[in-house]
């Protein structure tokens, strides 16, 4: 008997991810993506493997999801991260008002902290402003965007999935209400095609909106984009997050030789074309030098704009663009929500969570499909990311 | 999956590809003038072998022809062929040192001295040559 | 104010099927702060969808980007139409299997970088020389010396399409090579032998000419040149004492 054929649209960190896991479980998976893998908003991203802290006091929830993936992910992609660890920096006496319940939100969520002086903050790092008060120290890491990710399509790839990028769902082939399949176009051939499939599954993130509408069933989804900063030097070796609520500007990530402020927030319906208000580009040069001084007099080698898909009504969480709306992610079965069968979209999340992400909809897509296969991502070590341009038939 | 069309993703060729200049450095054009030279050493050498064998045919052939290799357009060939001589000189000392992973960092410094030492050597050449 | 200046792009076209590449041209209008890869982009959603380009992070970092402009290599992201002239050609990687337009198959990279195996993670700058081996234990603070980072190279190919001699597909070309000088220089558990073995190779270290291309274009500062030149440095001091007689057991540095 054949396995069942999935199709999972979306080439980001969470196809990739679950490509991989739907293979490992033995199903057939086809990829589709419209650009470069991971060149929606998975590759724009800072590339901060999150230790949770961020999110301990506000969206526990979130937190817990981050710390759990952080030590999982450094299991199964081993040498894919700079383990230098993160600082979350007090500034002001508001920053050391925060700093108790900063530290029992962590502790409640397990996320390992060591409280350090500012001298000792500035031993490990001397980029800080020297003027801080004190610092926590917490496991984040640095991960390149696109080759932590890369490394699932390539095991996946490995394992025999099918990646297609470049190729764009134009619209879903149906049988009364039922997803069957989609109709494609190659855009590297310009040839048109369809595509059958047991199951469709809308990964395509802040664009799940458009691939949704195709089915006739919408997602409350807020697309929140937000501006990055890439400064020529390596700044801090450090993560370094301001110790305050989540605010524009608040962290500093180094990445090989550059050093990437960020972010600011607002909310758009269309995640393409997005604008780089200059007033935040400005707002991150002026937040970052707060907390690496250095940040002031470095050179620009890029300012962008990446969208978040955010979980939240549209139109609705007033004021403050995004911030509010909560950093988990969700699987929605539009046979149960909608009366669509055949077809799954899995949302929210960031780029850390890509894994956990992938298990909740593979459970999922099994469960719909009467497959009977346990999840092994927690496990499976991942292939280097180089395989998957060598292990591809030319 | 990709597949892979047209090998090569640029125009159809009137020059191979390490004689096109567009948007090449410095270092590349020291490359190319090398190769260019060590062609124009190995024609030269020829030819000079090919006159010099004019020798076995007696004096008047001989004299013949050097009184054909005063004249102007000969001479000035001959301040070319100097300088060619020169920069493959120069320069081909400049990438033995480099290429044998000897500052390395100062390549390019190495090409201006080199180029130095031919403009010197081609006009003192040009001088004993022409005057 | 002056109204916004517009820049004429001609662009590579081709599709596996087409018998022959073209040129196609479209005007795009451009800010100060355009670059390469907006005005890509923006003839994508406004002028011709079928037009296909590689992108990931749009900062100079993930390398998927890279194309000639007006003949020289570099990452559309970080290219400003500003000071390239009102005519701008923008043509893929050369010496690269082309998939479609702009986007070409990276295969030619990694079948050579794989070899070598570098590790993507080297010492950082402030852990200094004996640094390498070090490594922080997991959930503990580091101290200077343990601190890593991610290796410069991000495997992009410029160096590659901007080698006068890369046409010869058996050449490692520069980014192995500065790959394989990084695995010596910093082993962190690869074995140096067989490194050493793979680039003293008439198509490895020597089949280099010193034309420095690769390190004129290379946008994240490896100086493969460089590297290869140093490269070259340690087979000799490798060589020289079997010449005479003795044999060097260790990696020489």
């Amino acid at each position: 008997m054949d396995a069942p054929h999935v199709i999972v649209v979306g080439g980001g960190g969470t196809g990739g991810a679950l490509a991989h896991d739907l293979v490992l479980r033995g199903l057939a998976v086809t990829l589709l993506e419209r650009g470069e893998l991971t060149s929606g908003t998975t590759g724009r991203h800072h590339g901060l493997l999150h230790s949770g802290a961020r999110y301990a006091v506000n969206d526990p929830e979130s937190a817990v999801e981050c710390i759990a993936e952080n030590r999982i992910l450094r299991r199964i992609a081993p040498g894919s991260f700079e383990e230098n660890g993160g600082l979350f920096v007090a500034l002001t006496d508001e920053d050391m008002d925060y700093l108790p319940r900063f530290l029992a939100g962590c502790a409640a969520c397990g996320i390992p902290t060591r409280e350090l002086t500012a001298a000792e903050a500035l031993a490990v790092e001397p980029g800080l402003n020297p003027a801080l008060k004190a610092a926590v120290w917490v496991p984040d890491a640095t991960m390149d965007a696109m080759r932590l990710p890369l490394r699932f399509f390539a095991t996946a790839q490995r394992n025999g999935a099918q990646l297609r990028p470049f190729t764009e769902v134009t619209g879903l082939l149906t049988t009364g209400r039922a997803v069957t399949g989609v109709t494609l176009r190659d855009h590297l051939t310009g040839a048109e095609a369809e595509l059958a499939a047991d199951l469709a599954v809308n990964a395509t993130g802040p664009w799940c909106e458009c691939l949704a509408a195709m089915a006739g069933v919408t997602v409350p989804v807020q697309p929140s984009p937000g501006v990055l900063l890439a400064l020529v030097g390596r700044l801090c070796d450090l993560v370094v997050n301001r110790l305050h609520m989540a605010g524009d500007g608040d962290i500093v990530v180094p990445q090989r030789r550059l050093s990437i402020v960020g972010t600011s927030a607002w909310t758009v319906t269309d995640p393409d074309d997005l604008e780089v208000p200059h007033e935040h580009v400005l707002a991150m040069y002026r937040e970052g030098a707060k907390l690496v001084p250095a940040v002031a007099s470095a050179a620009e080698r890029a300012a962008w704009s990446a969208a978040r898909p955010l979980i939240g009504a549209i139109g609705g969480a007033g004021g403050g663009g995004g911030r509010q709306l909560s950093r988990t992610f969700k699987c929605f079965d539009h046979a149960v929500t909608d009366g669509v069968e055949g077809f799954v979209t899995i949302t929210g999340g960031k780029a850390t969570t890509l894994r956990a992400m992938a298990e909740a909809t593979a459970d999922l897509v099994c469960a719909k499909l009467g497959v009977e296969a346990p999840c092994r991502t927690r496990e499976v070590v991942l292939a280097p990311h180089t395989a998957y341009y060598t292990g591809r038939a030319a | 999956m990709m597949r892979a069309g047209l090998r090569r993703g640029d125009k159809r060729r009137l020059v191979p590809r390490w004689l096109d200049p567009h948007g090449r450095h410095l270092g590349t054009w020291a490359f190319v003038a090398n190769r260019l030279t060590g062609l124009g050493l190995v024609v030269y050498l020829y030819l000079h072998l090919v006159i010099l064998s004019t020798l076995l045919r007696g004096p008047e052939a001989w004299d013949g022809l050097v009184e054909l290799f005063r004249r102007p357009v000969f001479l000035a060939f001959d301040v070319l062929l100097v300088a060619g001589l020169a920069f493959h000189g120069f320069n081909g000392l400049r990438v033995a040192l480099v290429g044998s992973g000897l500052l390395v960092d100062r390549h390019k410094a190495l090409l201006v001295a080199a180029g130095t030492l031919v403009g010197l050597v081609t006009l003192v050449a040009a001088v004993r040559i022409v005057g | 104010m002056s109204s916004p200046r517009t820049v004429l792009l001609k662009v590579f076209r081709y599709g596996p099927d087409d018998a022959a590449p073209r040129y196609d041209q479209f005007r795009v209008p451009a800010g100060p702060r355009t670059t390469v890869l907006d005005a890509l982009l923006a003839i994508q959603r406004r002028q011709d969808p079928s037009l296909s380009v590689r992108h990931s992070c749009l900062h100079g970092s993930c390398g998927t980007c890279g194309m000639r402009v007006n003949g020289r290599e570099v990452l559309a992201c970080v290219t400003r139409l500003d000071g390239l002239g009102d005519a701008v050609v923008v043509e893929p990687l050369a010496g690269a299997a082309v998939a479609g337009d702009l986007v070409v198959d990276m295969e030619h990279v990694y079948r050579r970088l794989e070899p070598v195996g570098r590790p993507l993670l080297r010492a950082s700058e402030r852990a200094g020389p004996d640094g390498a081996e070090a490594a922080a234990a997991p959930g503990t603070v580091p101290v200077l010396e343990e601190l890593e980072r991610f290796e410069d190279c991000i495997e992009c190919g410029l160096c590659l399409s901007a080698c006068p001699v890369a046409g010869d597909p058996r050449f490692l070309g520069p980014a192995a090579l500065a790959a394989a000088e990084r695995v010596l220089e910093e082993p962190r558990g690869t074995d140096g032998r067989a490194v050493l073995g793979l680039v003293d190779d008439a198509h490895g270290a020597w089949r280099c000419h010193a034309a420095f291309e690769c390190s004129a274009v290379c946008p994240a500062g490896v100086d493969p040149g460089g590297a290869i030149m140093r490269l070259r440095r340690r087979l000799l001091a490798d060589r020289l004492p079997r010449l005479v007689g003795r044999y060097h057991q260790e990696v020489p540095s």
